[in-house]
């Protein structure tokens, strides 16, 4: 058993490091000079540069990019609270007979190609006006969110024991109060983790973004890529600065999502 | 809690009025258009009905990127199962309970990076010249060039081992909490009959699992039909077309090369009904 042991070890150990390595080398190279990656041997000593970190922070067309997906993938995440957790709590707590059709509902939304949702869409905001702006983006976002946020929270709803909620309609609280004042304290932690799954995929979308935008509305992910085709030059260093910009917000939910699926997997076990 | 309350029509019926409305008027527009010769450049069209959709089965380019779009997901999700329940059953196997939560956290980044990241990421990495995971390749052979993303035979694998390196990391860490909920005395059992580690799991944690693991399986089959973003940026559907999926094509014949967007989005109605009847009767059966 003992060099099985140790090998699987070593697997381990190889998968953890293929998992950071990638990305800390993105990071790396955003601190180099381009003389400094165009190696054919990759190089590990070289006096860091800011020049691609201020020449991402300073140019226009990312700082828009950044404003509009902050702005559009906010604005989305709070439609998606404001209506998918509500929805989530009657689903879970009031059965009926069409629950089951709800949530498959729900889940075939995320069957949808993107493609067969962004192209009518291009086509109807383009004919009342809305094409390439905000509002247009949040519209189409919101049904991701909506969604994602309801799949997700009908079993962290389900998970709050019933009896606290019994307890407090004997005290006299209506539904609406049992809602506001148990149900969603109680099962915070996990809609929290719901919310920020929710956040990040409508942050990373792209395929949607790049149809619906063409100037104004472009988001950071569409900046970062149109970046790559600025000619034969190929500003190496600029544009890993960009992907470490683009992964930072994502990045910053780590500890939330890794805590939501430690709770998922502990509701599993009683 | 069987108590009469608004409760359940007012948190429900608006937000499903939304729901439907958001995904309906696409979906139907999506057929009307595909029914008609819209282009992109002029706002006149006339109904075509059907032709759309008997050029398509005429158009071999399209023909191949069925054929893409079904290797992409043959190849994701069998990959992505095997890395993760191989690299699940190890955490499981060897490591401490305080390297078990390490690994959770190094495994969960990759999937939380945008797909641009990630496929830029890469791109970089697999540069025949500069790239830091063709850099073995070129110190072993003495400077020869490897260059996966451009030779039609490997394209299609290097850009799917980014998907890989994305899924199946992070469903390892499913896969590792899934195999701690299980209950202990099968397993125990087993051991006291002396089966060897692999024949545990082969034989005993993983069909416990088998449900769970179907329905991960599903999850990473809707997952990689949006592939576009990854290849978008990695190979645009190159090196010529060994890597253009269904929804790459549908771009490309739709917003870059000729604007046809009725043939695009006759492409998607065909992409639509094959996905959704697909996985009706998938999920009916995961459910049954």
């Amino acid at each position: 058993m003992r060099p099985g042991r140790l090998i699987g070890k070593i697997i381990l150990a190889f998968a953890g490091f293929m998992a950071v390595f990638p990305l800390a080398w993105t990071a790396v190279n955003s601190l180099k000079n381009n003389v400094d990656i165009i190696t054919r041997v990759p190089r590990l000593v070289f006096t860091p540069t800011f020049d691609n970190i201020s020449y991402i922070i300073g140019r226009d067309s990312v700082m828009t990019g950044l404003y509009n997906s902050v702005i559009s993938c906010g604005v989305a995440v709070l439609i998606g609270v404001m209506l998918g957790l509500p929805a989530a709590y009657a689903v879970a707590r009031y059965p009926n007979r069409f629950a089951g059709d709800i949530q498959f509902f729900v889940l075939s939304l995320r069957f949808l190609p993107p493609v067969a949702v962004a192209i009518p869409l291009m086509v109807i905001w383009l004919q009342i006006g809305l094409y390439d702006t905000l509002p247009a983006l949040i519209v189409t976002y919101s049904l991701l969110t909506i969604s994602v946020i309801m799949w997700l929270a009908i079993p962290a709803f389900q998970a709050v024991p019933k009896e606290i909620e019994e307890a407090a309609f004997l005290d006299g609280y209506g539904a609406y109060s049992v809602f506001w004042r148990i149900a969603l304290p109680v099962a915070a932690r996990s809609l929290i983790g719901a919310v920020a799954f929710s956040f990040v995929l409508v942050w990373n979308e792209f395929l949607i973004a790049l149809m619906l935008s063409s100037s104004n509305a472009k988001t950071l992910p569409i900046v970062a890529s149109e970046l790559s085709q600025q000619g034969m030059n190929v500003p190496w260093g600029i544009l890993n600065a960009s992907v470490v910009l683009l992964s930072l917000p994502p990045l910053l939910f780590l500890g939330v999502l890794s805590g939501f699926l430690n709770s998922v997997f502990r509701q599993k076990k009683t | 809690m069987r108590r009469r309350s608004s409760l359940p029509v007012t948190f429900l019926v608006p937000t499903l009025a939304i729901l439907l409305v958001l995904s309906m008027v696409p979906t139907l527009y999506a057929i009307v258009i595909a029914l008609q010769n819209r282009e992109l450049s002029s706002s006149d069209y006339s109904w075509v009905w059907l032709s759309n959709f008997i050029d398509l089965f005429a158009d071999r380019r399209f023909l191949n990127a069925v054929w893409v779009s079904v290797k992409w997901e043959i190849v994701t999700v069998v990959a992505t199962m095997m890395v993760a329940i191989g690299l699940g059953v190890l955490m499981f196997e060897v490591a401490s309970p305080r390297l078990r939560n390490i690994y959770c956290l190094l495994f969960i980044i990759p999937v939380l990076l945008p797909r641009v990241s990630a496929a830029f990421v890469w791109k970089f990495a697999y540069h025949p010249l500069y790239g830091i995971a063709t850099y073995p390749y070129r110190l072993i052979t003495g400077g020869l060039i490897f260059d996966p993303l451009s030779k039609p035979a490997t394209a299609l694998f290097a850009v799917a081992s980014v998907d890989v390196w994305q899924w199946g990391l992070f469903f390892a860490v499913i896969v590792l909490k899934l195999l701690e909920t299980l209950p202990p005395q099968p397993i125990e059992a087993a051991r006291l009959d002396h089966a060897k580690r692999w024949q545990i799991h082969a034989y005993v944690t993983l069909p416990m699992l088998k449900a769970p693991l179907i329905s991960l399986m599903f999850v990473k089959m809707i997952e990689s039909l949006r592939s576009f973003d990854l290849i978008y940026v990695m190979t645009r559907g190159g090196p010529g077309v060994a890597t253009e999926t269904l929804d790459m094509y549908a771009f490309s014949q739709g917003f870059i090369e000729s604007g046809k967007v009725s043939y695009a989005s006759a492409m998607a109605v065909l992409m639509m009904i094959a996905t959704v009847i697909t996985f009706t009767m998938l999920w009916k059966r995961v459910q049954a």
